[in-house]
């Protein structure tokens, strides 16, 4: 006979189920986790999309919180027993340019000024003190913005001024939280492929850079800018290593196992029922880390008690403007680019920039992603996990990844153009320019090229509307004590018993881990846990 | 990583999971080094069509469950293991619109008679012979549990002993299964099904000497499960199960060698150099030609174990190609207007209408080209399961049966990739009107290439060996290694190339435990077992 009655049941197991789940279950809890695909790790997903024995990373690619995140020193994610290893390139990021030169970042950040200043000197200065700047506030800034629930955006004001940050610093400004990036870094540089080089950063990241008000992020986003590493082995091993760890803790986790309704009873979320009508009892809470349209609109009983302005906000939640339209590509070499007789070390590089000269061209693209247009001309990011991952292709070869910003809904149709033969024609756009680029790597050198458009992100992860992989528009409505509403960010519903804990709540999607960290800290006070955690 | 431990297991394949959750839990600190990014090798799940569409591009049929020892003392149900038994387990439809034939489950003996009415409406000789062969099986199907539970012990395969008890005379024991076929049956439509299943489990229809395997496909035979939401959530039981007892489990290790010390397995190294030490024991389910003379080093083996394991023979049998479809509507048989079940059988018989078509089409395959007859055993999961497919759309898996991987160039597999589902669905089209390209909506196909390539299944062949006389049962992969040791001391075998055979059995890991159990004195708990086994 199968168990049924758990302390906490979570829906999804994403990166952040998995781990709220093993938190609560090295607490001591039971908990099951209940996710509706096959495999684990939602996002956290390799897959040999292209051809047999080459391993893509089909969402989930840059790790940029190890070391930062708790969490992965809590559950011991690294290393050890179960845990993953990661690469840590010494080039991180490259840009390189129309006319043959080509700018690098690199961990050792005296090669990064030196490149820069290649530039210009000036400009490397200030970004050398600003990421110094950046690096003696981190810790704070990890600490109070990242990995606690969030507070009101007007009290981050207020603190900046009571701990009169603004005389001890260069850069932090209350101001940031009215201007854009691209305002941000037009009043403190003056070269436009710098510029370019640290917008093209803040995009990958998920941040559109003339957004008013995501400056304030800006300076902690460049904090980690030496940070960016490659999971081994594939993304995927993170997920495996979560899954390991919950059934270290006896964690049952089921797939294939889509919940079908969150069961409420005297207005308290009591357990919930899968897709083939089994049913399982939380005594102590329901925890979902998949999108609000699911958990409150398809989950919860029409009855269930939720107030009219919070239905609104769920109901008005926005998500990104863009998604990413990839081409993933099994290769017979890595490339190599032509801009490497400017500096050898972009041969090196893992994150590239191929095609943002100037902040004008971000801006054109965000405009064109906000009428729903195609870019006619896309802007690459180009990585080659196999520079430093022998493990994700045979010998001698190679797997590659090509990224781009699009709209989701392509021209007021809906998303239905990335399944016809334009995903093609696009894929061999992408692989035209990028050729342009390199010296030694053409299309005869890909084996297979496979695109995987936001439609397919939206129809493989569902929670993923509009396959919008931050899951919430990142903009000042929808961030910290805004995300996903300003009623709800703190972890809990109108429900009693159901707790957020997926990238829908603050801070957002990509691999921080900092939704389920938060949503535990809310829980831990609730139900006066014992916290055996590092606090930070 | 440790740097020691008990037990070492090369692969994470079914057979080393299986291995592994025992050896733990008998107190041998056990890890497994796989070699590709995931658990489970060829039970193996994918969405290789569309997001949100699940193919088992391998295993399919989980035919063994009511016996598979892990399933049941790991209690693998709690760790998310479901299956679901199809009521109309087979069917075959013809192009012509003829009456389907439909085998129903034999979990209730009221489907016995429905079995026979649909066999009857062409010939009531073979669905009395059909029906009272397999109700004597339901009878013997224990014992067969024992034989295929247990390491080999004689010299004939066990499985033929069975012939005279059901009246079928020994002399087939030693012919070939479709000697065994034509004597039992007459009708040409139930030939054409009995060849086409017999040909899912593995031997070579027409190669002499095999005609006791027969008994291992008649047991199968409508015992099938079909895995809720994927077969790949077995892999995942099945390393929870070991997990759980403690094991590890590392992914992307790739072993290059196994290290001796004074003759006897002492550990193995990664291709990144690292060494672990076994202090007890390895056992390998990877390749056999990989385990012996790559890892160990011909140097190492007698002139005996080298000619052996060179003189192993992989394919023709065995050797299948998948296709996956992305479908808008689960295909609607011509045939189904006489039983609507044709519709909604677990494994549909698709392209073949006459045995003749069957026996071309796998001597096609064991020529070395591509079977001109593109019929295929086929699954659509979705009918039963909604985890398969994107609500109201299905997805269906088939196999074909193909040429060794070598037999074709790899410009000439991807020339197969490229057109074979076209033509594929040209036929079902004949068969089922509705299975048009417009209701496609993608496709995969997955040659025998692929799978030498991603699961070291060499030559695409899924039992890691042919079935023939002399690999089998206690030749199998040959007398001296039929007990899952080797000449070298504390190396064990447990792929699919030992007895009984690959598919999602379990069966090689179970009893290579039963022999390491024996040899380290490991609690023998299977003798007081009721089962049996």
């Amino acid at each position: 006979m199968e168990n049924t009655k758990y302390d906490a049941i979570i829906i999804g197991a994403g990166h952040n189920g998995m781990a709220l789940a093993t938190y609560l279950g090295k607490s001591g809890w039971k908990v099951l986790v209940l996710e509706r695909r096959l495999e684990e790790g939602g996002g956290l997903c390799t897959e040999q999309y292209t051809r047999v024995e080459f391993n893509h990373n089909l969402h989930s690619n840059y790790h940029t919180f190890v070391g930062l995140c708790p969490v992965y020193d809590d559950l011991e994610l690294v290393g050890g027993r179960d845990g993953v290893s990661y690469a840590h390139p010494p080039v991180q990021m490259g840009s390189i340019f129309e006319d043959g030169t080509a700018m690098t970042i690199h961990t050792d950040m005296k090669k990064t000024h030196a490149s820069m200043s290649r530039f210009s000197k000036k400009d490397a200065d200030t970004f050398q003190r600003l990421y110094k700047e950046v690096k003696g506030f981190q810790d704070l800034m990890i600490g109070t913005l990242m990995y606690a629930p969030p507070i009101d955006v007007n009290d981050i004001t207020k603190a900046l001024s009571i701990w009169k940050v603004e005389d001890k610093t260069e850069f932090f400004r209350a101001r940031l939280r009215s201007i854009s990036i691209n305002d941000f870094l037009d009043k403190h540089f003056e070269h436009d492929k710098i510029k370019a080089m640290l917008a093209f950063h803040a995009s990958i990241c998920g941040y559109f850079t003339d957004v008013v008000g995501l400056a304030i992020s800006f300076p902690f986003m460049l904090g980690k800018i030496d940070n960016w590493r490659l999971c081994l082995g594939g993304a995927h091993r993170l997920a495996h290593t979560l899954w390991r760890k919950m059934r270290r803790y006896d964690i049952t986790l089921r797939m294939a196992s889509p919940v079908q309704k969150i069961l409420v009873e005297n207005g308290k979320a009591v357990g919930v029922q899968t897709y083939d009508d089994q049913e399982f009892y939380a005594d102590k809470l329901v925890a979902s880390s998949i999108d609000l349209g699911q958990t409150f609109n398809d989950m919860l009983p029409e009855d269930a008690a939720i107030p009219k302005e919070i239905q609104l906000e769920i109901d008005n939640y926005q998500y990104q403007d863009g998604s990413f339209f990839s081409v993933h590509m099994a290769m017979d070499k890595i490339p190599t680019y032509k801009a490497a007789e400017f500096d050898p070390d972009i041969n090196n590089a893992w994150v590239l920039n191929l095609g943002f000269e100037r902040l004008e061209d971000f801006n054109q693209d965000w405009e064109d992603i906000r009428n729903k247009k195609v870019p006619a001309n896309p802007k690459l990011n180009v990585a080659v996990n196999s520079m430093f991952d022998s493990t994700d292709a045979p010998d001698g070869k190679a797997t590659g990844l090509i990224r781009v910003w699009v709209p989701y809904d392509v021209d007021g149709k809906g998303p239905g153009t990335w399944n016809t033969s334009f995903k093609d024609v696009y894929t061999n756009r992408c692989i035209l320019k990028m050729e342009k680029y390199c010296d030694n790597f053409t299309r005869d050198d890909i084996i297979q090229a496979k695109p995987y458009t936001p439609l397919d992100i939206s129809e493989k992860l569902v929670n993923m509307v509009n396959g919008d992989w931050m899951m919430g528009k990142i903009s000042e409505e929808n961030l910290m004590g805004n995300r996903p509403s300003p009623l709800m960010s703190q972890y809990k519903t109108p429900i009693d018993g159901l707790y957020l804990c997926g990238s829908t709540t603050h801070p957002h999607g990509f691999i921080t881990f900092g939704p389920a960290y938060n949503a535990l800290k809310a829980i831990a006070e609730d139900f006066g846990m014992d916290r055996w955690w590092e606090e930070i | 990583m440790k740097k020691e431990y008990d037990a070492i297991i090369i692969g994470g394949g079914s057979m080393g999971l299986t291995l592994g959750a025992y050896l733990q839990r008998a107190g041998m600190e056990t890890a497994i080094f796989e070699r590709r990014w995931e658990e489970g090798s060829a039970i193996c799940t994918s969405e290789c069509t569309a997001p949100g569409f699940l193919h088992n591009l391998h295993a399919n049929f989980c035919e063994f469950m009511d016996w598979h020892p892990p399933y049941h003392d790991f209690k693998l149900e709690e760790l998310g293991v479901r299956m679901i038994y199809p009521e109309a387990q087979a069917a075959i439809g013809f192009s012509d619109g003829r009456p389907p034939i439909v085998l129903y489950s034999v979990e209730k003996p009221e489907n016995f008679k429905k079995t026979h009415e649909s066999i009857a409406q062409y010939s009531k000789h073979d669905a009395d012979t059909y029906v009272g062969l397999r109700k004597q099986i339901l009878e013997l199907q224990d014992v067969i549990a024992v034989n295929y539970y247990n390491p080999p012990q004689d010299t004939t395969g066990g499985r033929g002993d069975f012939f005279p008890m059901l009246g079928i005379p020994s002399d087939l024991i030693t012919a070939s299964c479709k000697a065994v076929i034509d004597y039992l049956y007459e009708s040409s439509e139930f030939k054409t099904m009995m060849y086409r299943i017999l040909q899912e489990f593995g031997p070579a229809l027409e190669m002499e000497g095999l005609g006791a395997m027969i008994m291992g496909n008649f047991w199968i035979s409508l015992n099938w499960r079909m895995m809720v939401g994927g077969t790949h959530t077995l892999a995942h039981g099945l390393e929870m199960a070991g997990v759980r007892e403690g094991m590890d489990f590392y992914e992307n290790c790739e072993v290059v060698k196994v290290l001796l010390d004074n003759g006897r397995a002492s550990g193995i190294q990664l291709k990144d150099g690292t060494q672990i030490k076994a202090r007890k024991l390895v056992a390998s389910n990877a390749d056999i030609k990989a385990t012996m003379l790559d890892m160990v080093g011909e140097e190492n083996l007698s002139e005996t174990w080298v000619r052996r394991v060179k003189n192993y023979r992989i394919g023709y049998s065995n050797v299948l190609a998948s296709t996956a479809l992305a479908l808008h509507e689960a295909p609607d048989y011509k045939s189904a207007k006489y039983n609507p079940d044709m519709n909604k059988a677990f494994y549909t018989i698709v392209g073949f209408d006459t045995p003749e078509e069957i026996l071309q089409y796998i001597r096609d395959g064991v020529s070395g080209r591509m079977p001109g007859i593109a019929g295929a055993g086929t699954w659509v999961n979705s009918l039963w399961d909604p985890n398969y497919a994107p609500k109201g759309k299905h997805s269906l898996t088939g196999w074909f049966f193909a040429p060794k991987a070598s037999d074709l160039t790899i410009e000439e597999w991807d020339e197969v990739k490229a057109t074979y589902n076209d033509k594929f669905i040209q036929r079902f089209e004949k068969w089922a009107p509705n299975m048009t390209r417009d209701n496609v909506i993608a496709d995969y196909f997955y040659t025998p290439l692929d799978q030498e390539l991603e699961m070291r299944l060499m030559e695409g062949d899924f039992q890691n060996g042919s079935y023939m006389p002399n690999q089998t049962g206690h030749n199998r992969p040959f007398p001296e290694a039929s007990q899952y040791r080797t000449e070298i001391e504390g190396l064990y075998l447990c792929g699919p190339y030992m007895h009984p055979g690959g598919g999602v059995s379990s069966g090689v890991g179970y009893n290579c435990f039963k022999v390491v159990a024996h040899d380290f004195g490991l609690e023998k708990f299977w003798e007081n077992h009721p089962r049996g086994f």
